[in-house]
């Protein structure tokens, strides 16, 4: 049975065309995906994000039971802070890709990818024996609303948001006279927040943002230009750039692994290895030379030899060009400014290996 | 009469129209443009190329995938659209006036146009 998000309805009335993504009825455009892009990079956007999932981890031994499950290290999370992490099995492989929250003292929350939710669940009732830990799946009863783009703070001032926060933030807020938790973070590569609110809330909500967000240029944003706004900004999409056989060293997220975190977790003797010795393959950025357009799972080349695949590709409506993640061998030769080919319909095109993201990222914000 | 009064569609969303010399005009139905969405890429075939009913003459790219367009009927290529190679988006305001793809002699018969619906016809079945 499709899911359908308590905003399915608005949807649907603002003419959106709706598709089945990971179990759920969801919008992928409301009138074009190239435009509702621009109006992200340029305005703000709304987007429904209630697919994702929220699970609260709780107990006296949360701490050991989250150092247990991620590379990271939860013991220097602060309170009302938030961290990029991976979920990585016992050969460093990655069940999903997670952004965890603390809310308090042996209170967390982890954000998780909409189709991962019930391995995620299975892995962590696997790995909390013997721990006195609470995992607590909410994500029925609870909407996420992204509010995305250079002027979102703008929008949510104007809404009566009381609470001055810096990037990877959550706060409890007021917006309407209403509490929510507010999160200062996203998947486009832009300023933004994420309002976590009660699902009763969540359509009454939908429809102040739009309606405050009028003099701002806000459009609701639909699922296609998530996709092309975050593959901008090379930011991982679970299922495409990472999985189950694919390491965070591998797929480029080394910077997010601390080199010094003492307690033992999944995977931890693959990813240090990898840390040390180096990886067999690597995840880059392509940018097509002519026009044709990289997708998902079509093949790589270099010098007639095939080094690799591609694990997200399409067009950058920003740069005006055709853009690409891929895993290749980790040969020197692919480096940064050579050219490797990409097999389109049977013809090899001509692509350049380039730095990611591909475009400048907008989404550090910091208050002194 | 309008254009759509003229036009033969098939299942998989093309159509032809024929024209006074007796060549097909061979295009996208507009329900198959909007369905796409907006079109960022098309590959066509070259003036002299036979295709014969059924086979895959042209692809179409729209922001989310990658489509082949299937010959309606069995012909050789005599005309191509060059100007959607630059302005793909055309195909997105117009796919009959602007936006059709190739112009082709019949190399089948005309039973071989049995299958293809009237528009009307054609859009009723999508209903």
């Amino acid at each position: 049975m499709t899911k359908e998000t308590y905003l399915h309805d608005k949807h649907v009335q603002l003419g959106a065309r709706m598709v089945d993504f990971a179990g759920w009825h969801m919008p992928v455009q409301y009138t074009s995906i190239i435009e509702e892009h621009k109006t992200v990079r340029e305005n703000v956007g709304l987007f429904d994000v209630s697919h994702m999932g929220e699970v609260f981890v709780s107990g006296k031994d949360s701490l050991a039971f989250l150092q247990k499950i991620v590379p990271q290290d939860i013991s220097k999370l602060a309170y009302e802070k938030a961290v990029y992490c991976q979920l990585p099995n016992k050969k460093g492989g990655l069940i999903d890709d997670l952004i965890i929250y603390k809310l308090g003292i042996n209170y967390y929350l982890v954000i998780c990818n909409a189709a991962r939710i019930d391995e995620d669940l299975n892995w962590m009732v696997r790995n909390k024996k013997g721990l006195d830990v609470k995992i607590d799946n909410q994500s029925h009863n609870y909407s996420l609303l992204a509010v995305q783009g250079p002027k979102a703070d703008a929008v949510l001032r104007k809404m009566g948001l009381d609470t001055i926060q810096e990037s990877f933030t959550i706060k409890p807020a007021t917006i309407c006279g209403k509490k929510l938790l507010i999160s200062r973070t996203g998947y486009t590569g832009e300023d933004g927040y994420e309002l976590l609110v009660e699902n009763e809330f969540s359509e009454e909500l939908w429809d102040k943002i739009l309606d405050y967000g009028k003099e701002f240029g806000i459009k609701p944003i639909g699922l296609g230009a998530r996709d092309t706004l975050r593959l901008e900004a090379a930011l991982h999409l679970y299922g495409n750039d990472l999985d189950e056989n694919t390491t965070p060293i591998e797929a480029g997220l080394s910077w997010s692994v601390p080199k010094d975190k003492k307690e033992d977790y999944n995977g931890k003797d693959v990813i240090m290895n990898q840390i040390q010795n180096g990886t067999e393959k690597k995840l880059i950025g392509l940018k097509m030379l002519d026009k044709s357009i990289a997708r998902h799972e079509y093949e790589v080349y270099k010098d007639g030899e095939k080094v690799g695949v591609i694990t997200s590709g399409g067009i950058s409506p920003i740069l005006n060009a055709n853009i690409a993640l891929a895993y290749v061998k980790n040969d020197k030769n692919i480096c940064t400014g050579s050219t490797v080919q990409v097999m389109i319909r049977e013809k090899l095109h001509d692509a350049e290996v380039v730095k990611k993201p591909f475009i400048d990222k907008r989404n550090k914000i910091k208050i002194e | 009469m309008s254009i759509t009064e003229k036009i033969l569609c098939s299942k998989s969303h093309e159509y032809i129209l024929k024209n006074e010399d007796d060549t097909y005009t061979v295009g996208l139905t507009d329900y198959a443009v909007e369905q796409l969405g907006d079109i960022v890429f098309l590959e066509l075939p070259e003036t002299g190329n036979e295709f014969k009913k059924g086979e895959t003459f042209a692809t179409v790219e729209s922001v989310k995938a990658a489509s082949e367009i299937y010959m309606p009927i069995s012909g050789k290529v005599i005309e191509v659209n060059e100007s959607l190679v630059d302005a793909p988006e055309t195909l997105n305001e117009d796919s009959y006036e602007k936006g059709w793809l190739v112009k082709i002699e019949a190399t089948g018969d005309e039973a071989e146009q049995n299958d293809l619906l009237e528009y009307e016809d054609y859009k009723e079945e999508l209903e």
